[in-house]
């Protein structure tokens, strides 16, 4: 755990619980819950469903109230503190693509004429410019997907929160998309944090794998990966890969078990 | 043969077989356009034969051309004008603002919890009244203006456009409405980008709906003898004189009147939501 002074602009949330209840009994879906980001780098929280992750990310996002603890995120730099990602159906299917890429560039005020110039950067890095005047519903899921990270990226917020973004698509084109997602961030260097259910895409992306418990979601182990950048799945042949991977799944499977008898 | 004439020839022959299949298809789409529109044709035309041999009464079920003739002349005298141009008006400002003022309050109630309850039950209970049921009491308030008919037209689709809103707005994707806000979407941007976007769907459904209960308010209205203009008092008047044949003039061009208004919103759909295009 961190107990020094985190460095300035990161990201830090302090014995976090979130409590509701279910009919008169109350519920812990978060219990003090702590975690420091350092500014540009990339975690990915794993645990079994149900454990709070999204909870969790979501609170960060302003998109959820946090029962008791304190948030703070790099504050004042940025009209949108941080820019979430949704697992799917987060694009506004009445916006074409490139206005669902300029839309928080809107929100915040920036002149057109700049907002286009970023959207059709954007686009072009998520290859979608022979798209940018479709709409969401004539495009495929990985696709969207792009569109959704593009409009991330492009609100230019030094934070990126994404509840499992990959989590909906097909094993192939998820392995694709988690190439392009790590050659957009390691061109970009936000801060980021994600939520998966994937240990691979937990050990590919991320320089740091949170490991959270059953219900209520605690901190269950701070894995800090040791693959240097960039990165590629070369680095699925290394036998450090295979052992990283098993000792996490060691640490989730008793909960994954308990969360599916349960659920 | 050499492979590669082989393989050309089969080439050939797939794309004779699909040239095939794709004429096939379009002879089928001529063949179901022909249908639509030659059996109203000949519905009309087994009439009119029926009504010149009195196989049905001519004097209940005149002759087709009988009816185009009087509605000739009706046009020439200026008398269908004289009853149209009331109508159109009617429909037009007290249906035009009932449902502009119903989509408006629509989307603040299903912005507004606080709103919407203080308000959700009353609507709830007062739009199954008929509002035919309220006219006497307009005509009381208001006298035998045109006010009353207005108003009628107004609180109907009023009721059929605000109802249908909330339900718009409620029906919107939760994640949508959350995506809005993680990018920064709050008060009058959240509206125009995202709330009202995402119920206009419904809206134009309830557009539709409003659509033909206001062409029948407005007729019903009509018929009360608190005017003497309108199609409604044309096809009433006509009956109670007995000519038929300006009773059926009415009775079309109200119709017509009903189906344009319907098309011109389906077009508008078309244009304004090109993202619901293609499903």
């Amino acid at each position: 755990m961190h107990t020094t002074s985190p460095a300035p602009g990161a990201v830090v949330a302090e014995d976090v619980s979130k409590v509701f209840f279910s009919g008169t009994d109350p519920v812990w879906a978060l219990e003090d819950f702590s975690l420091t980001l350092e500014p540009g780098s990339f975690t990915c929280i794993v645990g079994p469903s149900g454990c709070g992750k999204s909870t969790f990310l979501r609170i960060l996002g302003g998109l959820e109230e946090r029962t008791v603890g304190e948030v703070s995120l790099p504050a004042g730099e940025h009209r949108i503190p941080a820019a979430f990602v949704f697992q799917e159906h987060g694009v506004f299917p009445w916006m074409t693509v490139r206005d669902n890429v300029a839309f928080g560039l809107r929100m915040t005020g920036t002149a057109a004429a700049e907002r286009r110039r970023v959207a059709e950067d954007w686009l072009e890095r998520v290859r979608l410019t022979d798209f940018a005047d479709s709409y969401p519903h004539q495009l495929s899921g990985g696709m969207r997907q792009r569109v959704a990270i593009a409009r991330a990226f492009a609100t230019g917020s030094p934070v990126l929160l994404m509840d499992e973004p990959l989590g909906a698509l097909d094993a192939q084109t998820r392995m694709l998309m988690q190439e392009e997602l790590i050659a957009l961030w390691e061109a970009e260097r936000k801060t980021v944090l994600m939520v998966t259910h994937d240990i691979d895409e937990a050990i590919i992306l991320s320089d740091r794998v949170i490991v959270m418990s059953g219900r209520p979601g605690t901190l269950r182990e701070d894995i800090t990966v040791p693959f240097d950048r960039p990165r590629s799945f070369e680095i699925e042949r290394d036998p450090e890969y295979a052992a990283l991977r098993a000792r996490i799944w060691n640490l989730l499977r008793e909960d994954a078990r308990t969360a599916e008898e349960t659920a | 043969m050499s492979t590669e004439t082989r393989t050309e020839d089969r080439e050939r022959r797939t794309l004779v077989a699909a040239r095939e299949q794709r004429a096939r298809d379009r002879r089928l789409a001529t063949r179901d356009l022909v249908l639509a529109i030659a059996t109203p044709i000949l519905l009309l035309v087994l009439w009119e034969l029926c009504a010149r041999v009195e196989i049905i009464d001519p004097r209940f079920f005149p002759p087709p051309t009988r009816i185009l003739g009087a509605g000739w002349e009706m046009l020439l005298s200026g008398e269908l004008w004289q009853h149209t141009a009331p109508t159109l008006m009617r429909l037009a400002v007290g249906g035009g603002l009932g449902a502009l003022c119903g989509i408006f309050v629509g989307l603040l109630m299903g912005a507004s919890r606080a709103l919407n309850a203080a308000l959700g039950p009353l609507f709830s209970a007062l739009y199954p009244l008929p509002k035919i049921a309220i006219f006497p009491i307009l005509l009381m308030i208001f006298g035998p203006t045109e006010l009353p008919k207005i108003i009628a037209v107004f609180i109907t689709t009023f009721f059929i456009l605000q109802i249908n809103t909330v339900s718009g707005v409620w029906a919107i994707d939760r994640k949508l409405l959350e995506a809005g806000s993680a990018y920064g979407a709050t008060g009058l941007a959240r509206f125009r980008f995202v709330v009202l976007p995402g119920a206009m769907p419904f809206v134009f459904s309830g557009l539709k709906t409003a659509t033909g209960t206001a062409v029948v308010v407005v007729t019903a209205v009509e018929f009360t003898g608190a005017t003497t203009t309108g199609l409604g008092y044309l096809i009433w008047n006509s009956w109670q004189l007995f000519i038929p044949e300006k009773l059926y003039v009415g009775l079309v061009v109200i119709g017509l009147i009903g189906a344009l208004v319907t098309t011109i919103l389906s077009r508008s759909e078309k244009l304004l939501l090109p993202w619901r295009r293609e499903r």
